[in-house]
């Protein structure tokens, strides 16, 4: 294949996507733009997570944490850029620009909070990582809460509402398409073989732990987005959006999914958001309903809705759609 | 197939070329326990050893302690020359030292293909933003690799269960498989954990006949543990005989078949009568 003809298919989902997606927005109601970003988010949390967890077979519980590194970076720099309005450029442009900066330093900098916590935890194995994503999920909160230039608890407010259901879900076919790329190609494979067996895969030459912390730290720079998009959705950047609780949720949406699929983990992430979206009259018994809801599936599903298995795996073999190593 | 594309060593002779893979007084101990105790061992290229002794003689321990699964308290291994102590399993598997494992290792749920795939994976060349951004030098190692792991498939009969999940193969062809993908990471030691535990008699002289012919195509030194002393002796060369991490004979086959520490370790308790009696197939999983 050429190399504009591999250009154009390495971009095809966002050049599919960009049109449709403004094209939906524009008949889209407030209510159901909020409902559906929000949905998107927590695809994102759920299919960035679902690398770590169901991918790798690490069972990370701190996801909340690099949402807030990524939502305050980029909470911080579209404040900064406030009021910016180089001359000659459109206001709508000039915002736009700042925000994608800022969503892409949000990435930036929740990857890096990945490095940092993955490099020593992910040597361990088992539930060590889960103690330590936990421990962090808690440290960025207690700092958050004592730093003045994040805002303390009251956080950072003011911020301008930038997220629309474009950009939400432009970065819902970012990470989806992140996902399944790197469950297509070799690394993809080698992180499966970690799931199966970290001692054979070390055996077979994979390098279980620098491959554990690169999926991490991939994983960790979606979260970042996902923070990012959320914050200027809500116009409002507080240590109480990125608890433990919300690790949590994203949690029960993976293992809900199905940990390894990556279409279950955006099915019940969409379907959950918009589950809690009907039950907002009985908020406070919300966890219930999650704790109850996972203790049905696991009894009833214990592999998740999809298991490890992709939505279209159902679907009859059409004859156009040849396997993957069929081609190229 | 022939041995393109694996890195055949040259023909070794006696004393000439360097051992590809050597250990010299390697020595495990586990608190109090000494699982190994100065082991001894030089494999010249396009050797077939086999290692043997009774059960908990400290076999897959000198395995684990060559592959890097445990460091060794004491002593050294060399892969081509170069001290490997300390290294991580999967360095000293892009040294050229590959394994297989006495209770099998698959990655279950992953097709034959792709287990195979996965140990293609140091031939990798392209990364994770090639993989990410689906560039055309990503493709074509993508292809190639998926070639490459089809021929080990093939060469191991197993090219009809490509896509199945490993988990569903029978028990012969799980071993088979494991050798497949041990053969894919380009070894230049093939170690192979008793790999014919749990077969019926003619499925293990069939093994045997594979894993010389193995040794023959792609020129690998290759280093045999088995429980089974008649096997081992028809098809190696030289044998290293193992009881209670201590090295009491190594030679022919012949020479260690006569010698009395080893009929008394190992022959003796009318061991071998028994075997001659019945072969006592026990071990769970087996099904073909």
């Amino acid at each position: 294949m050429r190399a504009p003809g591999l250009a154009l298919r390495s971009l095809l989902p966002f050049l599919l996507g960009l049109p449709a997606l403004l094209a939906l927005q524009g008949s889209l109601s407030d209510f159901w733009a909020s409902v559906l970003i929000t949905a998107g988010v927590n695809v994102i949390l759920a299919v960035s997570l679902n690398v770590v967890n169901g991918f790798t077979g690490q069972f990370s519980i701190g996801h909340a944490g690099f949402m807030a590194v990524g939502a305050y970076t980029a909470a911080k720099i579209t404040l900064a850029a406030a009021g910016w309005a180089p001359a000659g450029l459109p206001p709508r442009l000039a915002d736009g620009a700042v925000f994608l900066l800022a969503l892409l330093a949000g990435m930036v900098t929740a990857a890096l909070a990945g490095l940092l916590v993955g490099m020593p935890s992910l040597r361990l194995r088992g539930d060590y990582l889960a103690i330590v994503t936990l421990g962090f999920n808690e440290i960025i909160r207690v700092i958050i809460e004592n730093t003045a230039f994040l805002g303390r608890a009251t956080g950072l407010s003011g911020l301008p509402r930038r997220t629309t259901f474009a950009w939400a879900w432009m970065g819902v076919i970012a990470t989806v398409v992140m996902a399944r790329r790197l469950l297509g190609s070799t690394h993809g494979r080698a992180l499966l073989a970690i799931r199966e067996d970290e001692v054979a895969a070390e055996a077979m030459g994979v390098d279980t732990t620098g491959y554990k912390v690169k999926a991490f730290v991939v994983s960790s720079a979606f979260a970042g987005l996902a923070g990012g998009l959320l914050v200027h959705l809500i116009q409002l950047c507080t240590p109480r959006t990125f608890t433990f609780v919300k690790s949590i949720e994203v949690v029960v949406m993976v293992v809900l999914g199905g940990l390894g699929s990556v279409t279950g983990s955006a099915v019940a992430a969409f379907g959950l958001t918009l589950a809690l979206e009907g039950l907002r009259e009985v908020q406070e018994y919300r966890m219930v309903a999650y704790s109850l809801l996972l203790i049905v599936l696991m009894l009833t599903r214990p592999t998740g809705l999809f298991g490890t298995r992709e939505a279209w795996d159902w679907l009859p073999r059409l004859p156009w759609r040849r396997r993957p190593e069929e081609g190229a | 197939m022939s041995a393109a594309g694996v890195a055949a060593p040259a023909a070794g002779g006696e004393g000439g070329a360097a051992p590809v893979l050597e250990a010299r007084g390697v020595t495990m101990r586990f608190g109090g326990l000494q699982a190994l105790a100065a082991f001894d061992l030089r494999l010249e290229p396009r050797e077939l050893v086999g290692l043997i002794g009774p059960n908990g003689a400290g076999k897959t321990t000198a395995f684990n302690a060559i592959t890097g699964v445990y460091a060794p308290t004491g002593g050294e291994v060399r892969v081509g020359g170069a001290r490997v102590n300390g290294e991580r399993p999967h360095q000293i598997c892009a040294r050229g030292v590959a394994r297989t494992f006495q209770n099998i290792r698959l990655f279950k749920e992953l097709s034959a293909l792709d287990n195979v795939r996965v140990a293609c994976h140091l031939g990798a060349r392209a990364g994770w933003a090639a993989a990410l951004a689906l560039t055309g030098g990503f493709l074509r190692d993508e292809a190639r690799l998926t070639r490459r792991a089809g021929e080990f498939l093939a060469v191991m009969g197993l090219a009809h269960r490509r896509d199945e999940p490993a988990k569903g193969l029978p028990y012969g062809e799980q071993r088979r498989l494991e050798i497949a993908r041990a053969l894919a990471t380009g070894p230049k030691v093939l170690c192979l954990d008793e790999p014919a535990a749990g077969m019926n008699a003619s499925e293990k002289v069939a093994l045997m006949e594979l894993i010389r012919k193995i040794r023959d195509d792609f020129g690998l030194a290759i280093l045999v543990i088995e429980h089974d002393m008649r096997l081992v002796m028809g098809v190696s060369e030289r044998l290293v005989v193992l009881d209670h991490g201590v090295t009491i004979a190594r030679g022919t086959p012949e020479a260690v078949r006569r010698d009395p520490k080893v009929i008394e370790a190992y022959l003796g308790d009318s061991y071998l009568e028994e075997r001659h009696i019945a072969v006592p197939d026990d071990r769970p999983g087996r099904k073909s």
